[in-house]
């Protein structure tokens, strides 16, 4: 390779020294840092992210045609050679759903039984807003995705965003037609959750790369936590909607409980946001003392 | 060559910066998710830092960083912080990168990738009040190291272009 910048060597003393510039943006650099941590969520960098995710809209939607057209065809080749393999799995996913399907309908006609019974008034069930991903941050200690949805369809902060198997993250800055969600795999991220079977409530933080560790509001690690057992949101704070399936437990070794998400990120194309406003509180047994998932990027 | 071809030169680098920041927007997912996309907005600054810093003064590289922290919804001045202490350490060693092999320069890059890595840690860690593991961060660090060749010859066909029309 050719050897670059061989012919301006002799002429780097006469450069002017602008240090007094570099120390003045790299101040303002850490004022900003400052002003963001403590300045509200609606402060004008709030505004000034709305703003920009709504002018890169149409930018990275024309740039994710090309992508996605690639990732079809290499997903089309792939098929061709699992055709059998998935057909075979389809069959018996199939089978096991329309037992599922049986039962839930049982189920169904059972609550709507005791509803008129006992006169319960259930929530209307949540909207939803289908979007599709237009954006991705996957940096070292940032995981959040941009959505082609914002306010003009009703998405606000704190909204849940599930996929096909289950809980992808909640929405933290709503632009006009963009919205950025929070990943429950950021460090940041802090979800309420329950550990069914165990009958546990937790709050799940994102691990970044690693899969998300479970912390128990008790002192002790709670007893009766297996393997396998599903982990679902559990409500706490009214924030999220209870009952969104999030994953389930991994791994468990000492008091460090894993859990592998129901969500595959890499797969995540179109997502659905669910458009939940706190409402009363139905479950009792809920514990009020965690946290709603409020957390942040900030 | 007339006078918009040339101005379209003199911003090339901002251009290609700014172009790096989208890249690092768009859900690539190379090769199922496993390599993540590499910092292409740092090569653009070392290397015009090195060659030309006059077409890479500090106000642009703070404009990138800001840019990059807001379209990524990072807290407003991490990155700008970053890739502004990373152009004053190359500037430091300019004189030494200045006609040197690409393999040694290729080695200044690592080393500074290295250390925007370690300030990034750090500040994350301390915005996050809880240290954060360091092991996550290193495959993109060393995505963005080993495009860093490719890169280069790239950028140095803008740069030679650069001179010549300017």
């Amino acid at each position: 390779m050719e050897i670059l910048g061989q012919h301006r060597r002799e002429g780097l003393g006469r450069r002017e020294n602008r240090r007094y510039g570099l120390f003045f943006l790299m101040a303002l650099s850490f004022s900003m840092v400052l002003f963001s941590l403590f300045g509200a969520r609606a402060s004008v960098f709030e505004k000034a992210r709305e703003t920009l995710l709504d002018a890169a809209n149409p930018v990275l939607s024309v740039l994710n045609a090309p992508i996605r057209w690639v990732d079809r065809r290499f997903g089309d080749i792939s098929d061709y050679f699992n055709v059998m393999q998935q057909n075979q799995q389809l069959r018996e996913e199939n089978a096991e759903l329309r037992g599922w399907m049986h039962e839930a309908i049982s189920l169904q006609r059972q609550v709507n039984y005791f509803e008129g019974v006992l006169g319960v008034s259930m929530p209307e069930p949540a909207d939803y807003v289908d979007a599709s991903v237009i954006g991705e941050v996957n940096g070292p200690f940032q995981r959040a995705m941009i959505l082609n949805a914002g306010t003009q369809q009703g998405v606000e902060p704190g909204f849940a965003v599930v996929e096909g198997e289950g809980l992808v993250g909640h929405v933290i800055t709503s632009g006009k037609k963009t919205s950025r969600i929070l990943l429950l795999s950021d460090p940041a991220s802090r979800t309420p959750v329950l550990v069914e079977g165990a009958e546990q409530e937790a709050i799940l933080a994102g691990q970044s790369r690693g899969q998300p560790a479970l912390s128990f509001f008790a002192e002790r690690q709670p007893e009766g936590l297996e393997v396998g057992q599903r982990v679902v949101t559990s409500g706490a704070g009214g924030i999220l909607p209870r009952g969104i399936p999030v994953g389930e437990v991994a791994q468990i070794r000492g008091g460090n409980v894993r859990i592998k998400l129901y969500a595959n990120y890499a797969g995540t194309d179109f997502v659905r946001i669910v458009k939940y406003h706190n409402q009363p509180d139905l479950s009792a047994d809920s514990d009020d003392g965690a946290d709603a998932d409020g957390s942040d990027n900030e | 060559m007339n006078r918009a071809d040339r101005r379209w030169l003199v911003i090339a680098p901002l251009l290609l910066a700014l172009g790096g920041v989208v890249l690092l927007l768009l859900p690539l997912r190379l090769f199922g998710g496993v390599v993540p996309t590499p910092i292409i907005p740092l090569a653009v600054i070392f290397f015009w830092s090195v060659y030309e810093p006059d077409l890479m003064p500090y106000p642009l590289v703070f404009l990138v960083g800001i840019f990059q922290d807001f379209m990524m919804g990072s807290i407003v001045g991490v990155w700008a912080s970053i890739y502004l202490l990373s152009q004053w350490l190359v500037l430091q060693q300019r004189q030494y990168f200045l006609g040197r092999d690409q393999h040694v320069v290729w080695l200044g890059f690592a080393i500074i990738v290295f250390i925007a890595s370690l300030v990034l840690w750090l500040e994350r860690s301390l915005l996050n009040g809880t240290l954060l593991p360091y092991t996550v961060s290193i495959g993109q660090w060393l995505v963005t190291i080993a495009v860093y060749p490719a890169l280069s010859i790239a950028f140095s066909f803008v740069h030679e272009r650069t001179i010549l029309e300017t």
